[in-house]
């Protein structure tokens, strides 16, 4: 929490003195948010492009940051420019397949027939709740993605996606719903076998 | 009860498992690149010190762009055949201007925004992820129109001086497209709303409600009335239309507060 509150600190003096046009200060937090903002781009379905969404959205940032209201966060602020960047490109390129997001390959020792039995039915497990992510509508892997894979609260997913708190959290509740039928095969919605 | 929370905890748990073994590839170290690229605008800025930045930039790029279509149709105009294909697009204040034909149009004036719906503008207020505001040359709205989710805010005066007029608020400040327009470009100008830019579109033109998922509304698609005004705040982009001479409408826009 208090390192939390110590970057917050660090943060608001850098752009602070970004904001007066101090190109060292901003190069700061381009590298301090370089790997959340790649996480995001990538997550949110920029595919290859990754890089160069986030690149483009911390040229974007600098122009905006006039606007930046003093106080505020800075994570959540660059990652809406991110997430809107993201979604501009898979709009205009309408690449579903880019979207998938998948597993690392597992470990050969994971995989491993006489490996521990409640290891294998995890990583089933995980392989099968991907997959459903995938199946997800847009909007709603979008909310689990913010909620759960980039860790953000949900105000802070409601700022970064543009949406009303009420959207983030009924499209969130609507997500996991479908979720369970699939990570508790046989007590909820029937699973494919397999 | 329990039960519920036991599946509730068991999927957010496992999530997050999920969220450690994602298959992410490396980031590009940007600092150098990012850094390349502003020094660019810093140097521009250094010549023009009145303006800020990012409107230096934007106004730049928008007469550069203007600039550039001219010389196109110029080019056009001397060959038909290319008349057909082509296609320009412009961004502003979350508003994207084609210059081209626009889709085919809902009968009559029964287009609306989606999920479009009567509110009272304190309730618009909360639902807005955006301050709504409203121009004090026009006073309190007739009619409060929520769509989208709160994505939109529209104030419609039925019966102003100017006769029915239309303004939609939206967060388009940010780069998020909400509107397509389909214009002729000798109609668009630049204008000068509150000291930063807007573009005065002269004449009706077909407009289009783009989601948030960037997919066109096509039932949304209409002609619009008179003309239009668009602008943008810090915190929000706007949208002003109806039977309006260019300073009746800097005139509401400049009130709006």
């Amino acid at each position: 929490m208090l390192g939390w509150v110590r970057r917050a600190i660090e943060d608001a003096e850098a752009v602070a003195r970004a904001q007066s046009g101090d190109l060292d200060a901003y190069a700061a937090l381009v590298a301090r948010y370089t790997l959340r903002a790649h996480r995001a781009a990538f997550l949110l379905g920029a595919g290859e492009e990754s890089d160069d969404v986030v690149q483009e959205a911390f040229v974007k940032a600098f122009r905006h940051l006039p606007r930046f209201r003093t106080g505020d966060p800075f994570g959540p602020w660059l990652l809406r420019i991110v997430a809107n960047e993201t979604l501009n490109l898979t709009r205009s390129r309408r690449r579903r397949a880019a979207l998938a997001l998948r597993l690392r390959a597992a470990e050969p020792a994971d995989t491993a027939a006489d490996g521990p039995v409640d290891k294998v039915l995890a990583a089933e497990r995980r392989t099968r709740l991907v997959a459903a992510m995938n199946a997800l509508p847009d909007r709603e892997r979008q909310v689990l993605v913010c909620r759960y894979f980039l860790d953000l609260s949900e105000a802070e997913t409601a700022q970064v996606l543009g949406w009303p708190l009420g959207s983030v959290k009924s499209r969130t509740w609507r997500a996991l719903n479908r979720l369970r039928g699939q990570l508790v095969p046989g007590q909820q919605n029937r699973v494919p076998s397999g | 009860m329990a039960d519920r929370t036991g599946w509730l905890d068991e999927v957010e748990s496992e999530l997050r498992a999920v969220s450690r073994e994602l298959e992410v590839p490396p980031a590009r170290d940007l600092t150098a690149a990012v850094r390349q690229r502003l020094e660019g605008q810093a140097v521009r800025r250094h010549y023009r010190p009145a303006l800020r930045t990012g409107a230096l930039r934007r106004r730049l790029a928008w007469r550069a762009a203007l600039a550039v279509a001219a010389a196109l149709l110029t080019v056009l105009i001397a060959t038909p055949q290319g008349r057909a294909v082509i296609i320009h697009v412009f961004r502003f204040a979350g508003v994207e201007l084609r210059q081209g034909p626009g889709p085919a149009r809902s009968p009559g004036s029964s287009a609306s925004l989606p999920g479009e719906r009567q509110t009272p503008l304190d309730k618009a207020r909360h639902q807005a992820s955006f301050p709504v505001l409203v121009p004090t040359a026009l006073g309190q709205p007739g009619e409060v129109m929520v769509s989208d989710g709160g994505r939109v805010v529209s104030l419609i005066y039925p019966r102003t001086p100017h006769g029915l007029v239309r303004l939609d608020e939206f967060a388009g400040h940010l780069d998020q497209i909400f509107f397509e327009k389909f214009v002729h470009l000798a109609d668009v100008t630049e204008v000068e709303v509150n000291g930063t830019e807007g573009l005065w579109i002269k004449g009706p033109h077909e407009l289009m409600y783009v989601t948030r998922d960037g997919a066109p509304a096509i039932a949304s698609a209409r002609l619009t009335t008179g003309n239009t005004l668009i602008w943008g705040t810090r915190q929000v982009a706007l949208r002003l239309e109806g039977d309006l001479s260019k300073t009746a409408a800097l005139a509401i826009a400049n009130s709006a507060h």
